[in-house]
């Protein structure tokens, strides 16, 4: 029993003695002792702090949105401090995460994810004089706005670009979870391969996961087995699968970042973000305290028209006749006279989903929970 | 697959190592890192190699000279090897090299059907066919096999032979981990050609409990890791054919595989954990 | 005498060598440009240095002390447990459903002693097919719980990209939010009554291990079946038992995760609690009450990573360099027997 409780206290002493030992630390540094110094290091420069869901080296979404707080942070130079955290997950984490950086004096967040609303959404409510943008959100509130890019009109002309390509008329999408962010692209690939080649069908597989290279290559080796000869994909790290199609002989469609150079002659083209100029925007609207009212204080979405999303670099293997027919559509589309989701659509049991004439809203476009006819993969009802 | 191997060795002398998964992952970061940097695949593996090894010579350092806890070393291992290699490998990230690349064996890469799934394959999964013989031979026929296996089985007998049963414990811990550390290397440089971090996703989880499955024997082990690649390429066939059924349902099947296997491995008594085993996980209960 | 001078040099080795894991990360920091003591003052001030710091680490300690009571309990009882991770979850899971679909219009005090239950019967539904595999068809209960562990995600995954979603999510996955009257009360702002819960079973399971006869049977079992089985004690039964407990209070930390802390299941909610809950567990010898200090400790590393990847620029994987060279040095003082 003495024994017992002495091992007990040896444990137990050891969460506090590194509580204590640390705060030597601090002592033979001279004392910095309230949160308040770190805030005042900060000196005249704004804080702008970033959270991302995953890692900023992915070589997709979250390294999109690190570019675009680079931008930030070249542009204003000394004048405004940038925080970042990656790997922030979508629970109440992020709430923590974004309570440490305005104790660190942040005045200006960006919590990047669409899983980091709701967290954001009770940070907001308790800091009413910070602002808060909130990237790909559905709700708004008096201090938070939220922003993404229609990434899907670049993803169907991508898609035109596969239509026009494929052989077997198969296409192959590899996805990583059922969310409308996902399940948005996957229907504009198919529209848009369906306008140049009507007969041609999108097989989805889902690896539950944003960035699994071995689940990758094995899901992107069982489309082409199955006779796919276009492998798009909707996963944070791209690099693999596009290489994989290179090595296989299969057509590559990129995502988030023009990779051409990782697939010189099967790379068809991709659809990526440009966040750099609107986030730099963004923050200079917030810091000036000219939020309210701003175009960004509510549910704002840019797209190809504002080149917030982009098409990559053609491959050598896309035609001239091809090239053409997608930059009339990508005109049109800039000129605000075509949109992806419009007209008479129909989902994969044949309901239709968007009447004829209509176009469907921002709302409509980013809950959507159904795939297109032609799409061929199960989601839940 | 080489994890399974190298777990199997670890635990013949008597030890667990859950950070498997964290020999796994440097050896994936340093096969991949030192192909890149060098342009000799097989500096890669080599380095792979060393760098699993080193985590486990950690592990066994801990457990066998120190008395620490085995499982809870190993989950920091695996803690400590997926932060270290996120760590050092950021610059890797983006970076893009051959790594090694299948090489199709003549005549039997005609064979149809199976040849060009067997046939035409990287090295690293040749080696892996003969590895199984060969860990099954040095395991149950070598005499160091005999020291290993005796290690696990009852360390007193070994003194008495006068060898040091600790350093032989040690030295299957790291020849294990070596060998994991190869098996994260297969997977960075051979089947995906792409780093990043956590890439093994618990791989390396799977692989211990896929030892315990084979009765740490390396011919079922090899079935064990052919049963659940197997299930998991199943249920991506499915999804590609379009089956009506809910993705996360599929995603259960590799899973629930192993599960039903091992229940059939139970009830037909295939399993013997070496002694020295249980021993550790019915003592350090207390 | 010599007990006491034995206890103190327990104490002091712990000190020795969590100043080693500090000097030995201080040097790791220096390496990547950054200075050791800003970091580790920013590290005490701002998560130890205001009540909100505090409160995040009780909150984020909570789940990682209940896990580790499960653990300790099944360990005990001569079993390996890593399901901690599953039970959790699918507790989490089991007790947003009764709140959402059946408790939403009860008042508190009938509705969150049943969501309790609802999230404890969850983790030992998960728990008790662990046990039954194990001692009705001697299936090793190590590697059953971490393949469920596995399978508890993706039914979680299952249920909130399907019948659990929340209408109003706009089709993003996750449960609807649970009833204001749900949430437990909080005894400082962001603080729940999960941590006193936490506490007082690990308090009574330390006490019923230590004290009872129901205990003494268990620590007979857990050292050695046979012994246990030559003097009479219902081995599986009790295994069985002591599973199902610790399912139960795994859950019970589910369920602590959605109505103290999240208000709604989402797929990632409680990823990885269940692994630090079982560190914890390890770190401490299974011994309950010292694993609310394990658990503090880890809740704490964790916490204060995340202000000093923010502060300092450094990635994030440098939270789990620390807390792994941490908790490598307290494993390395070794059992003092």
């Amino acid at each position: 029993m003495r024994k017992e409780m002495k091992k007990l206290l040896g444990t137990g002493l050891a969460g506090l003695s590194v509580a204590a030992m640390l705060s030597g630390c601090t002592g033979t540094e001279g004392g910095a002792d309230t949160a308040q110094v770190s805030a005042a290091d900060n000196g005249d420069a704004a804080v702008v702090g970033f959270i991302f869901v995953g890692a900023k080296d992915d070589y997709g979404y979250n390294k999109a949105a690190y570019l675009g707080s680079l931008a930030v942070e070249e542009k204003f130079g000394d004048k405004v401090k940038v925080l970042r955290s990656e790997n922030v997950p979508e629970t109440e984490e992020a709430s923590r995460t974004l309570e440490q950086m305005i104790q660190q004096g942040a005045t200006v967040l960006f919590p990047t994810s669409y899983g980091h609303l709701y967290p954001a959404m009770d940070v907001a409510e308790k800091h009413p004089d910070l602002v808060f943008y909130h990237q790909g959100g559905l709700e708004c509130a008096d201090n938070l706005g939220t922003y993404f890019g229609t990434i899907y009109e670049p993803y169907y002309l991508a898609g035109m670009a596969a239509g026009a390509a494929t052989e077997s008329d198969k296409l192959g999408f590899v996805g990583s979870f059922p969310i409308p962010q996902v399940i948005e692209n996957i229907n504009a690939f198919e529209l848009g391969a369906k306008a140049m080649n009507p007969d041609v069908t999108t097989t989805v597989i889902f690896t539950s996961s944003w960035s699994d290279p071995a689940l990758q290559t094995s899901a992107a080796n069982s489309l082409i087995d199955s006779g796919c000869d276009v492998i798009a994909q909707h996963q944070d790290s791209t690099k693999t699968i596009i290489e994989l199609c290179e090595d296989k002989g299969v057509y590559a469609v990129g995502y988030h970042a023009d990779a051409s150079e990782l697939a010189p002659n099967m790379w068809l083209t991709a659809a990526i973000w440009k966040w750099d100029e609107l986030f730099c925007d963004m923050a200079e609207t917030a810091i000036e305290g000219k939020f309210d009212g701003s175009i960004y204080d509510g549910k704002y979405r840019a797209g190809i028209a504002e080149g917030v999303v982009d098409l990559a670099s053609f491959g050598p293997s896309v035609s001239q006749e091809t090239k053409d027919a997608i930059n009339e559509v990508k005109q049109k589309m800039i000129d605000g006279t075509f949109s992806a989701f419009s007209g008479l659509i129909k989902d994969q049991n044949g309901n239709v989903v968007c009447e004829d004439g209509h176009t469907m809203t921002v709302d409509e476009a980013e809950s959507m929970n159904y795939f297109v006819e032609g799409v061929i993969g199960t989601i839940e009802e | 697959m080489y994890g399974i191997y190298g777990e199997t060795i670890t635990e013949r002398v008597g030890v667990i190592n859950l950070g498997t998964e964290g020999c796994m992952i440097a050896g994936a970061l340093a096969g991949y890192a030192f192909t890149y940097k060098s342009g000799l695949p097989f500096m890669g593996v080599l380095m792979g190699a060393l760098c699993g090894g080193l985590l486990a010579f950690i592990h066994s350092l801990l457990v066998i000279y120190r008395g620490a806890n085995q499982l809870a070393t190993g989950l920091t291992i695996m803690f400590m090897g997926v932060g270290i290699t996120a760590f050092l490998g950021i610059d890797y990230v983006s970076v893009s090299c051959k790594g090694l690349s299948p090489v199709a064996i003549p005549l039997l890469s005609q064979i149809p059907v199976l040849g060009p799934v067997v046939f035409n394959q990287d090295i690293l999964t040749y080696i892996s066919y003969i590895l199984c013989p060969l860990l099954t031979w040095f395991l149950f026929k070598s005499r160091s096999g005999l020291i290993l296996r005796a290690a696990g089985e009852d360390s007193e007998v070994l003194s008495v032979y006068g060898y040091n049963p600790k350093l032989v414990k040690m030295a299957g811990v790291i020849l294990g981990g070596m060998i994991s550390g190869i098996g994260g290397a297969q997977l960075s440089m051979a089947y995906t050609h792409t780093w990043i971090e956590n890439m093994t996703n618990g791989r390396g989880v799977v692989a211990v409990a896929l030892v315990v499955l084979a009765g740490y024997n390396p011919k079922y082990a090899m079935i064990g890791a052919y049963v659940f690649g197997g299930a998991q390429a199943l249920q991506l066939l499915l999804q590609a054919q379009g089956v009506n059924i809910s993705t996360f349902i599929l995603q259960m099947f590799p899973y629930i595989f192993t599960i039903f296997a091992l229940f059939i491995a139970a009830k037909s008594g295939k399993q013997s954990a070496p002694a020295e085993l249980k021993k550790i996980i019915e003592s350090s209960a207390n | 005498m010599i007990k006491k001078l034995k206890g103190t040099k327990d104490i002091l080795m712990t000190f020795v060598s969590l100043l080693v894991a500090v000097l030995v990360y201080g040097i790791f920091l220096i390496i990547s440009g950054v200075n050791p003591l800003d970091i580790y003052s920013q590290m005490i001030t701002q998560t130890l240095g205001n009540g909100y710091g505090i409160g995040q680490v009780i909150v984020k300690s909570t789940p990682f002390i209940l896990v580790a009571v499960a653990t300790t309990i099944s360990a005990k009882a001569g079993l390996v447990n890593v399901g901690g991770e599953g039970q959790l979850v699918l507790g989490a899971l089991t007790s947003t459903i009764a709140a959402v679909f059946l408790l939403d219009g009860f008042p508190s005090f009938i509705g969150i002693p049943l969501m309790a239950v609802a999230g404890m019967l969850g983790g030992m539904f998960w728990s008790g097919l662990a046990g039954v595999m194990r001692v009705c068809w001697n299936m090793n209960e190590t590697l059953t719980t971490v393949i469920m562990n596995y399978i508890a995600y993706d039914i979680v995954a299952y249920a909130v990209y399907g019948r659990l979603k929340d209408p109003e999510s706009f089709n993003w996955p996750m449960s609807p939010k649970i009833g204001a009257q749900l949430k437990l009360p909080e005894i400082y702002p962001g603080v729940s009554i999960g941590i006193i819960i936490a506490v007082v079973i690990s308090l009574t399971t330390w006490f019923i291990l230590s004290k009872s006869t129901g205990g003494y049977k268990l620590r007979v079992i857990g050292g050695n079946v046979e012994a246990a089985r030559h003097a009479g004690i219902p081995v599986a039964a009790t295994q069985i038992k002591a599973f199902l407990i610790s399912g139960a209070i795994s859950g019970l930390a589910g369920m602590i995760e959605i109505a103290g802390v999240e208000g709604r299941l989402r797929t990632t909610t409680g990823t990885n609690y269940g692994y630090y809950g079982f560190l914890a567990a390890w770190m401490a010898w299974n011994n309950p009450l010292a694993a609310i200090f394990t658990a503090l400790l880890i809740g704490f590393l964790s916490v204060s990573g995340n202000v000093v990847e923010i502060s300092s620029g450094l990635p994030s994987s440098c939270t789990k360099i620390l807390m792994a060279i941490i908790l490598l040095s307290i494993l390395w003082k070794g059992k003092k027997k």
